[in-house]
């Protein structure tokens, strides 16, 4: 790498070598595999990758919310100087909230039908600041309120079922942004709503992040979203990460057959771009994921690679190596270059 | 709509019946008076379809004919009967609630656990034993062997409180063992699917103590669809403890209708019959009524 | 029994013109038996109610004495090598009269079971997949009776029709039919609209056809879970009718009536009551830990009107 290093403020989150095994009834299933990266102040770092990529398992297991009977986590998560993973349980639980806030896919579940959304919001606030019920109460409200919730104090009284799916899931994000968090995970956040609450819910995150410096995860398969919003993007496939580097990097050069595949950039996977240029949503890349109790002993993306180029493609896992000259970085990485890698033995020009 | 189904069907049992049920009701030695003066009272010398809507008006207004044996009104019969019962099944369904919650709740925490194996086992084999057979061995433990407990019989709460309660253990132990293994398990995977669900992830990425967790957000919504199967149990036990009521020679409602079957006291065990299908439906009512005051989400 | 699809769970070969629409797995039997097998306490308990089966078939022939044949001064002996399970008050063998009691039980259960089987499974078929004024009509009819508790409908039946084991077939069959009906028309409601089910509707395919093949294949798991649930209620049924004296009738053997006779002596003889008594327990434990088999192999979401009591 040409570029000099320069001191850059300390990541929120640093993961590295992050391994989750499931034990299942079809035996180990191994769904994150030796997965690293860093998301800095201000952030956003965009995880992308089909269902049972791992995607979800990797941030839940970070926050110890796998049922521990059946998962087995490895590996390094430091959150703000403390590793997640080795932490006590109670330290885990005063770190959830005010450390990390989490953002779940879909809103009609993800908040409990039977308590009014001002408890569910006070007691997440009470759990961490010991204030008054008035107190946290009056607070949530502001909460309700800056997440664009009409008629804040009234709404504190009603049920989940009473709010349409977008306002559900401004009232998620408001759970989630309760203890201002250091870090905001976003796990499909958008998914279920329709395109303009998406783009109102988009504003909001970015809004509260440029104002609080919370640092950002935002894991979806929509790569609409992801130009949008993200700084750098991972792409993950099979519990590993098969590309990242900046939004720029992978979006419009695009290094490995999946991610190129995913954006409909491979001849022979059709799915042209847009007329007008934009990036279409994830192209169908044909096949299915390999079961993670079954991985391919070679490259995860062997079986259903259109390319194949390399005899190692079968037998050896490629590393994740430089693929492109970087770009430079901005929010937490000022001052550095950040790089553009991607696990592949298909080595053709990477430009489109 | 089921009322008027239920009515037309309880009202044809008596003319289902081979025969003249009045006739074979009283034997061969009665006088053609007594047999007029019953024929009469309970409305059996009209046409049929008169017959219904005289029957089905009188049973609105509480007169439900007169026994063919005794010749006291149905009513009354069943009025005498009714607290007993009632006392034996709401015991009975406390039981099996104060065994099934704790029990249940435990063995979804730990499943697999001890706990968790022993109570399926007890409850597995709590639904397979016969309520009857469970009241002799009771029966014959602690009220033969051990001479703990009376056998059998009734009193009132109101003229002997130790003795009422000392009369209702056993049944309501023998009536309950099904309701609470029922139960038991429902509790179980109540909890279990609680445990699953979404929202509780939410809860517990807010930071939540693990109290809090339980006691809000698994517990609570686990405990809602509770009340429906345990409505569901109640409507069933008040029927169900026929039997046990025989082996206890407990004077509720399922031993009047059996000796009415066995009399051939056909206006009794149509009021029975017709009392148990109302109190069944009320109670189904009544479930739906309190669960659309617990829930917010059917709640208006 | 209509609502056993065929063994081996070989699609029918497509008709001429059928399109290729993706059929959902149907349930694979063989795959449904290893599964089973590998289920230890499911597999047990078949074991068992086959054991108990063929008993009750060869009753006779396992039976070392017969039912009536009284021995007054061997009366009320308790159990010995000669009679493992004692003697009753009229000094007759205790273990002959529940395996012969064995053969009357399963006789009433497996023939209640079938009947309400086969009524209950057409009511719901055709409420289920016609629809309109067919499911009103029919399912009104299911809810009335629906609305009479269990025992006490089978009681007003056999006051009605006399007491007898005929007749305690007939009453347990019309208590068990509004619940066949309502598991059937549940899972035909399922799988009515499911695409296939359109496709072969939009091509012609005859409403029976649509019924034996599509239909009924996948209404069948929860239908066969709640048979083996049912059989275990029978038994009991059955037995606790006899136990009121409305069953069986006497001197035939019955494991209800048996303990009806046996609580007479329960403080002189235990065994007159225990082993009938016991007798029921392990065939109705063995009859609900196959159905709860059956249910994890065949049809893990669903929860049956008995078991659950949700409604």
């Amino acid at each position: 790498m040409s570029a000099v290093p320069l001191p850059a403020a300390d990541p929120v989150l640093e993961v590295e070598d992050l391994r989750v095994e499931l034990r299942t009834p079809r035996g180990t299933a191994h769904v994150v595999n030796g997965l690293s990266y860093a998301v800095g102040q201000g952030e956003t770092v965009a995880v992308v990758g089909e269902s049972g990529s791992g995607k979800s398992v990797s941030v839940l297991a970070m926050l110890g919310l796998l049922p521990p009977r059946v998962a087995t986590v490895t590996g390094r998560a430091v959150l703000q100087g403390e590793d997640l993973l080795t932490m006590s349980p109670e330290r885990l639980r005063q770190v959830r909230g005010p450390g990390a806030g989490l953002v779940f896919q879909d809103p009609m579940t993800s908040l409990n039908p039977v308590l009014s959304i001002g408890k569910q919001l006070v007691e997440g606030i009470r759990a961490h600041d010991d204030v008054p019920k008035a107190v946290a109460r009056r607070r949530a409200a502001e909460l309700l309120g800056e997440v664009g919730l009409p008629e804040p104090d009234r709404a504190l009284d009603r049920f989940p079922h009473e709010l349409s799916g977008g306002m559900r899931q401004r009232v998620v994000i408001a759970i989630a942004l309760a203890n201002s968090p250091a870090l905001l995970i976003a796990d499909e956040a958008t998914t279920a709503l329709d395109v303009t609450v998406q783009a109102q819910i988009i504003d909001l995150v970015e809004r509260l992040q440029a104002d609080h410096g919370t640092g950002v995860i935002w894991i979806t398969h929509d790569l609409g979203v992801v130009a949008g919003i993200a700084d750098r993007v991972l792409v993950m496939y099979g519990g590993r990460c098969v590309e990242d580097g900046t939004a720029d990097d992978v979006l419009e050069r695009p290094a490995h057959p999946y991610t190129r595949g995913l954006l409909g950039s491979l001849p022979d996977l059709a799915a042209p771009l847009d007329p007008d240029g934009r990036v279409p949503d994830l192209a169908t890349v044909p096949g299915l994921p390999p079961p993670p109790t079954d991985l391919p002993p070679g490259c995860v993306f062997w079986p259903r690679c259109p390319v194949r180029s390399d005899p190692r493609c079968e037998t050896e896992q490629p590393p994740l190596v430089t693929v492109g000259p970087g770009t430079p970085g901005r929010h937490g990485h000022v001052g550095r270059v950040l790089e553009h890698r991607a696990a592949t033995w298909y080595q053709e020009g990477t430009a489109r | 709509m089921v009322l008027i189904g239920v009515s037309l069907l309880v009202f044809s049992l008596i003319h289902l019946v081979k025969g003249d049920p009045v006739r074979l009701a009283l034997g061969t030695r009665f006088s053609q008076e007594t047999y007029e003066a019953l024929q009469h009272r309970n409305g059996l010398d009209q046409p049929l379809v008169r017959q219904y809507f005289t029957w089905a008006g009188r049973a609105l207004t509480g007169d439900l004919g007169v026994s063919f044996r005794s010749g006291d009104t149905v009513t009354s019969l069943i009025g005498e009967r009714l607290p007993a019962t009632l006392t034996l099944a709401f015991a009975a369904v406390l039981l099996a609630l104060l065994i099934a919650v704790p029990l249940g709740t435990i063995s979804a925490l730990r499943p697999r656990s001890f706990v968790d194996r022993f109570a399926s086992v007890i409850s597995q084999i709590g639904i397979s034993v016969p309520d009857f057979w469970l009241a002799i061995v009771l029966i014959l433990v602690f009220a033969g062997t051990l001479g703990w407990l009376p056998t059998g019989g009734y009193v009132p709460l109101t003229e002997d409180p130790l003795g009422w309660i000392e009369r209702l253990v056993l049944p309501a132990i023998a009536a309950g063992v099904v309701s609470g293994s029922v139960l038991t398990r429902f509790v179980r995977s109540s909890v279990l699917e609680a445990m699953g669900s979404d929202h509780v992830r939410t809860a517990q990425a807010k930071g939540l103590h693990g109290h809090q967790v339980f006691g809000w957000h698994v517990f609570r919504n686990a405990l809602l669809p509770l009340v429906t199967v345990t409505g569901v149990q109640l409507a069933y036990l008040l029927s169900g403890v026929v039997v046990v009521e025989i082996v206890f020679s407990w004077p509720g409602l399922g031993q009047l209708a059996l000796q009415a079957v066995r009399s051939r006291d056909y206006p009794v065990l149509q009021g029975a019959i017709l009392l148990f299908a109302l109190v069944f439906l009320v109670i189904n009512l009544v479930v739906d009524l309190l669960y659309s005051r617990i829930d917010p989400r059917i709640r208006r | 029994m209509t609502a056993v699809p065929t063994p081996g769970g070989i699609p029918a070969a497509p008709a001429p013109g059928e399109p290729m629409v993706a059929r959902p797995a149907r349930p694979r039997w063989r795959e449904t038996l290893g599964l089973l097998v590998r289920d230890r306490t499911a597999a047990t308990a078949g074991l068992v109610l086959l054991i108990i089966i063929v008993v009750a078939i060869f009753d006779e022939t396992f039976a070392s004495q017969g039912p009536n044949e009284q021995d007054i001064p061997g009366r009320l002996q308790p159990p010995s090598w000669s009679h493992p399970f004692g003697t009753d008050d009229l000094g007759r063998d205790i273990l002959s009269r529940v395996i012969l009691g064995a053969s009357v039980s399963l006789k009433v259960g497996f023939l209640s079971v079938g009947l309400a089987l086969v009524v209950g499974t057409l009511i719901g078929l055709f409420a289920g997949f016609y629809g309109r004024w067919v499911d009103d009509a029919l399912m009104r009819i299911m809810d009335v009776l629906f609305a009479f508790p269990a025992v006490l409908l089978a009681i007003a039946i056999l006051a009605i029709r006399g007491p007898g084991t005929s007749n305690t077939i007939i009453a347990i069959a019309v208590v068990y039919v509004p619940i066949f009906a309502r598991v059937t028309r549940a899972s035909v409601l399922g799988v009515r609209e499911e695409v296939y089910v359109r496709a072969s509707r939009s091509i012609g395919a005859s409403d029976f056809r649509l019924l034996t093949r599509h239909v009924l294949p996948n209404a069948a798991p929860p239908i066969i879970v709640q048979t083996s649930i049912s059989l275990a209620f029978a038994v009991l049924a059955e037995a606790a009718l006899s136990f009121l004296g409305l069953g069986t009738q006497p001197p035939n053997p019955s494991w209800g009536l048996m303990l009806a006779e046996g609580n007479e002596f329960i403080n002189r003889a235990w065994w007159l009551a225990f082993f009938p008594g016991m007798a029921i327990v392990v065939t109705v434990l063995c009859f609900n830990l196959l159905g709860d088999g059956l249910r994890d192999v065949l049809d893990p979401r669903q929860r049956t009107l008995m078991a659950g009591g949700g409604r």
